[in-house]
């Protein structure tokens, strides 16, 4: 079986993609800042009086935020979203975005933001 | 347009002489149908798990029954999250290395990721056997319920993206998974990051949010 | 006969080694005529017609569930069926007319007629298509058997918590509904993504987003609304599943549940849902207009846009339906509002439609009548839904017969009347004779009459107070004299759909002594209209190049210098000619479909009834799907066939390349048509 130019192209070139060189060594990196930040997550939980979180909101807000960052990280670098055509992203963000948008508003409607306020 | 009054030759003509479409990709969008669909696939997961999570946020305090603070324990959770989130590297080297076209190192990439999820799911099972002995069955509370159905959703996703994986490593060895296939492997990989993506949030919001 | 080919793991990217024994145990089958042609088939035409067949047989189910509710509401006190069993009938009408009957006819214009629209060949994913129709099929089935079984579902077709749970709900009826949609649920969503991947796709050259027919645009936007509404039905019938069979307590309301976590999952599903029901009507109109109006759409950006608007509004209105349950002022009001708002780019449709036959040279044929029926009934129906958007009216009228009322119409005076006109539109194109013309106008004037005459009163029924979701009425409320209307108006209904059978049965056997009906009957504007009727397997050939949206309608006509439309092309030169498709490549036909969606059911009847027959539904399903990925192709050399580069060398008349020339036709090599190639 002859190997032809087009057998040899890598996948994400034939998407249009931008081609990258030493990719495994940003994943082995990227890995490595993924589990610096679950390192900072677990922080919160053995560590419950930090500075950075005094107290429980912003223990939530710090906790969101990193998951954020988690999230997006895996995202547009595991899942190749930076590098492949833009509208991945958007289906991925429809979906995302939609979900989020409905779901928060049903907690809403059950006032769970405040217990014990009746709105 | 007023002005131009076609001949049918001269439709047919531009039929037969239309420009080839662009030369690396059949599609309209430049996009191969797999892997559009499983993103499309992923986005319609999201309102899925977006469902249990909306309904565990909505349950975790319970009216009986051990509640999250007593019977959770994050240092083993945390290790095992940890694991899922290493299994992601591996899964994006194994991509890589088919890319590459060096199928030692994408059977052993590919191996390490089942592994690593199997390892991630023997702690689930571990966690549950562990709750259940501490009082927390699936119908003993709506936190029990929600919480065991969102994690062993998720869990049956994890194994299903295992059992790919594994079918991927036959193939492989069975020398039926050449270069040119890379996109399967990615396109598993792709499930295979949203599976531990809805676990980064999982984590988060079950676990550790106060 | 068309070489088929398929491949296992099957990818653009392209396949090299002649020398792989081939995967998979047993050959692919190679049937293309009699039963087997169509359990195994995997071409969408085949696939639309069984969507088409089987929804029209569970209209006559839910249709006899209809006259079953009509005869029992006919007096007051009525003793047709007890309460239990009317619970049942009415709640089983609505879950079969809206999953089983409005969807899948939308499914089957969708898959027959939406890859004709864009000039593909197929689907993107043939055998997932496949598997999506049996899935449906079988689920419907699964539904229904519940009437054997200890009855069926009897909580509404919205099974509310907590009277959906085993405590109110102790018979089966309702995890048969639950694991039945479910499974329903597996197949809309392949589907979705299966049509999303080919509209975005597989359109032929030239085709751009704004080139593409309406009704295209219409399914596409329906895809992406199923494909991210049916995972929240989904994930609340997963937790209904939980509470029913495995003692959960989602909605325990004991263990402090809240029952109106249903109701909000349910409905977040439940309005897209409507959206999507009418949406593909909407688009076939849009089509049957013009073509009899002798004119362009008006507005055809507005129109898409309009389109694309509903689908985004749509998430944003589900609480409308939960304005009496307590979530309280701020809610109603907002969702009040959003209610209000979606009535525009419906309201736009409805100008651009009346726009559109505005100064039209009108031909009433069948499909135009049924159109017309359609913007009509529609109007209504959306009028009375703007009175429910005010939410302090519709504390008034929720739950009373005002409400059912508005549903129907824009239900059945909307989708139904639409996919009727459709019906009779695009028959030629499908079977290859016209239904008859003069017996299509009875039907219309007598649906129209049937129609009215039982859903009109319901809105005086409704405002006087009527409840709905009741199996009777008293005596002295007032009510005889309408609820006696809408029967019998009801039996002139269903007579008339009957009729619209015996049309098909009547105009097939008068066919035999007609000439055949030829590509464009019509005189249509989009290219479906230049294929052979009836469409032959390969679709195009070849495939046509497009230039502007009604590109087919500018082939046969131009526009002098004043604007009068000029005849410039005989339809014969510009339609196609049936070819032999020798050189055409095809998906080849599959059973694993079949077989993986009939291991589904066999799980659920499990889950009901015995685990063990989950595990042998498991590893049908298991089994069938390595079966399905491990499939080898047809033709072995032909395996080799992906459309690289690299492909183009080998144009030595072997007939193997899916270039689609003819061989009279030109010189150019494949430069005529790059076709997509359907992943299977």
């Amino acid at each position: 079986m002859a190997l032809t130019p087009h057998d040899q192209i890598p996948t994400q070139v034939l998407d249009g993609a931008v081609k990258e060189y030493s990719r495994d060594r940003v994943y082995v990196l990227t890995a490595l800042f993924l589990g610096a930040i679950t390192v900072v997550e677990v922080l919160t939980y053995a560590a419950p009086t930090f500075f950075l979180w005094p107290n429980n909101d912003i223990k939530i807000f710090v906790l969101l935020l990193l998951m954020a960052v988690k999230f997006f990280t895996v995202a547009y670098i595991f899942m190749h979203l930076r590098f492949d055509k833009k509208i991945l992203t958007y289906f991925f963000y429809a979906g995302l975005t939609l979900a989020v948008l409905v779901y928060i508003a049903v907690l809403s409607m059950f006032r769970i933001w405040f217990p014990g306020r009746h709105g | 347009m007023a002005e131009t009054v076609y001949s049918h030759e001269s439709v047919a003509e531009a039929d037969a002489q239309a420009p080839v479409a662009h030369i690396e990709h059949d599609t309209n969008t430049g996009i191969s149908n797999t892997k559009l669909a499983m993103w499309l696939f992923l986005a319609s997961e999201c309102l899925l798990f977006g469902g249990l999570i909306t309904t565990y946020i909505l349950y975790r305090h319970p009216l009986e029954g051990p509640t999250p603070k007593e019977i959770f324990d994050i240092p083993f959770t945390s290790t095992s999250s940890f694991v899922l989130l290493m299994s992601s590297l591996t899964m994006v080297l194994a991509v890589s290395a088919i890319e590459r076209g060096d199928h030692e190192r994408l059977r052993v990439w590919l191996g390490a990721t089942a592994l690593l999820g199997a390892t991630f799911i023997a702690g689930q099972v571990y966690e549950f056997t562990v709750f259940v002995r501490e009082g927390l069955g699936f119908t003993t509370s709506r936190f029990s319920s929600a919480f065991y159905t969102l994690t062993g959703f998720h869990g049956v996703h994890v194994t299903v993206g295992i059992i790919m994986l594994m079918s991927m490593l036959f193939l492989s060895l069975r020398g039926k998974l050449p270069e040119h296939r890379a996109e399967t492997v990615e396109v598993v990989g792709l499930y295979w990051h949203f599976v531990d993506v809805v676990w980064i949030f999982i984590f988060a919001v079950v676990y550790l949010i106060p | 006969m068309a070489l088929t080919e398929a491949r296992p793991l099957a990818l653009p990217s392209g396949e090299g080694d002649h020398n792989e024994r081939p995967a998979g145990v047993f050959a692919r089958p190679t049937a293309s005529t009699g039963w087997r042609s169509w359990v195994t088939t995997v071409d969408h035409k085949k696939i639309g017609i069984m969507y088409g067949a089987t929804a029209l047989v569970f209209l006559m189910i839910g249709g006899f569930e209809a006259l079953l509710i009509r005869l029992q509401l006919w007096a007051p006190n009525g003793t047709l069926l007890s309460a239990n069993v009317y619970n049942q009938v009415y709640t089983m009408h609505g879950t079969t007319m809206v999953f089983l009957v409005v969807m899948p006819i939308g499914a089957a214009f969708a898959n027959y007629l939406m890859p004709l629209q864009i000039g593909a060949r197929d689907v993107a994913f043939p055998r997932i298509n496949a598997f999506s129709y049996w899935v449906y099929a079988f689920a419907g089935i699964f539904i229904n058997s519940s009437w054997l079984l200890g009855g069926g579902a009897d909580g509404g077709w919205f099974n509310y918590a907590p009277n959906n749970g085993v405590i109110f709900s102790p018979s089966h009826g309702i995890d048969f509904w639950n694991l039945g949609l479910i499974i329903a649920g597996i197949a809309s969503l392949a589907g979705a993504i299966n049509l999303i991947v080919t509209v975005l796709n597989l359109r032929a050259p030239g085709m751009t987003l704004m080139k593409m027919p309406i009704f295209t645009w219409m399914t596409l936007v329906t895809q992406f609304l199923l494909l991210f509404a049916i995972p929240v039905l989904t994930s609340a019938q997963i937790l209904l599943m939980m509470d029913r069979l495995f003692h959960a307590n989602f909605f325990n309301v004991a263990k402090g549940a809240n029952p109106l976590l249903w109701e909000h999952l349910f409905w977040i599903f439940g309005h897209p849902e409507v959206y999507l029901m009418i949406l593909p009507a909407f688009g076939l109109v849009s089509e049957m207009l013009p073509v009899f109006s002798r004119k362009p759409i008006f507005g055809y950006p507005f129109i898409v846009f309009s389109g694309v608007a509903i689908g985004f509004m749509g998430w944003g209105v589900w609480a409308h339906h939960m304005f009496v349950s307590g979530i309280g002022p701020i809610s109603v009001t907002a969702f009040s509002l959003t209610t209000m708002f979606i009535a525009v780019p419906t309201g736009v449709k409805i100008l651009n439609w009346t726009a559109t036959m505005w100064g039209g040279k009108l031909q009433f044929t069948s499909p135009m009548l049924f159109s017309i029926g359609l913007v009509t009934m529609f109007t209504i129906g959306g009028l009375s839904g703007v009175t429910h958007s005010v939410a302090p009216a519709d504390t008034q009228q929720t739950d009373t017969y005002y409400i059912v009322a508005h549903f129907h119409y824009v239900l059945f005076g909307g989708a139904f009347f639409g996919f009727v006109g459709a019906f009779y539109f695009y028959w030629p194109k499908v079977f290859g004779y016209m239904l008859n013309e003069t017996l299509g106008k009875v039907n219309f004037w007598a649906m129209l009459l049937g129609f009215n005459l039982t859903f009109a009163p319901m809105h005086i029924l409704g405002l006087q107070g009527m409840s709905r979701r009741v199996y009777t009425y008293g005596e002295g409320y007032g009510f005889d004299l309408w609820n006696k209307v809408a029967t019998i108006g009801a039996f002139i209904l269903a007579s008339s759909v009957l009729f619209f059978v015996f049309n098909i049965f009547y105009s097939k056997v008068k066919a035999k002594s007609l000439p055949p009906v030829g590509p464009d009957p019509w005189d249509a504007r989009t290219i479906e209209w230049m294929t052979p009727s009836p469409v032959p397997a390969y679709n195009y050939d070849p495939i046509p190049t497009v230039t502007r949206v009604d590109d087919f309608w500018y082939r046969k006509y131009g526009e002098t210098k004043d604007g009068k439309l000029v005849r410039i092309a005989e339809t014969e030169d510009v339609t196609q000619k049936l070819s032999d498709g020798k050189h055409i490549h095809l998906p080849s036909p599959s059973y694993w479909p079949v077989v993986v969606a009939f291991g589904l059911p066999i799980v659920a009847y499990g889950l009901i009834f015995s685990l063990w027959l989950c595990v042998v539904g498991g590893l049908i399903v298991v089994g069938g799907l390595f079966g399905w990925v491990l499939e080898p192709p047809d033709d072995p050399d032909a395996a080799h066939t992906d459309h690289g580069p690299d492909d183009h060398a080998s144009d030595d008349g072997s007939a193997v390349e899916g270039t689609g020339e003819l061989p009279a036709a030109d010189a150019e090599g494949d430069a005529a048509e790059k076709e997509t190639e359907p992943v299977g």
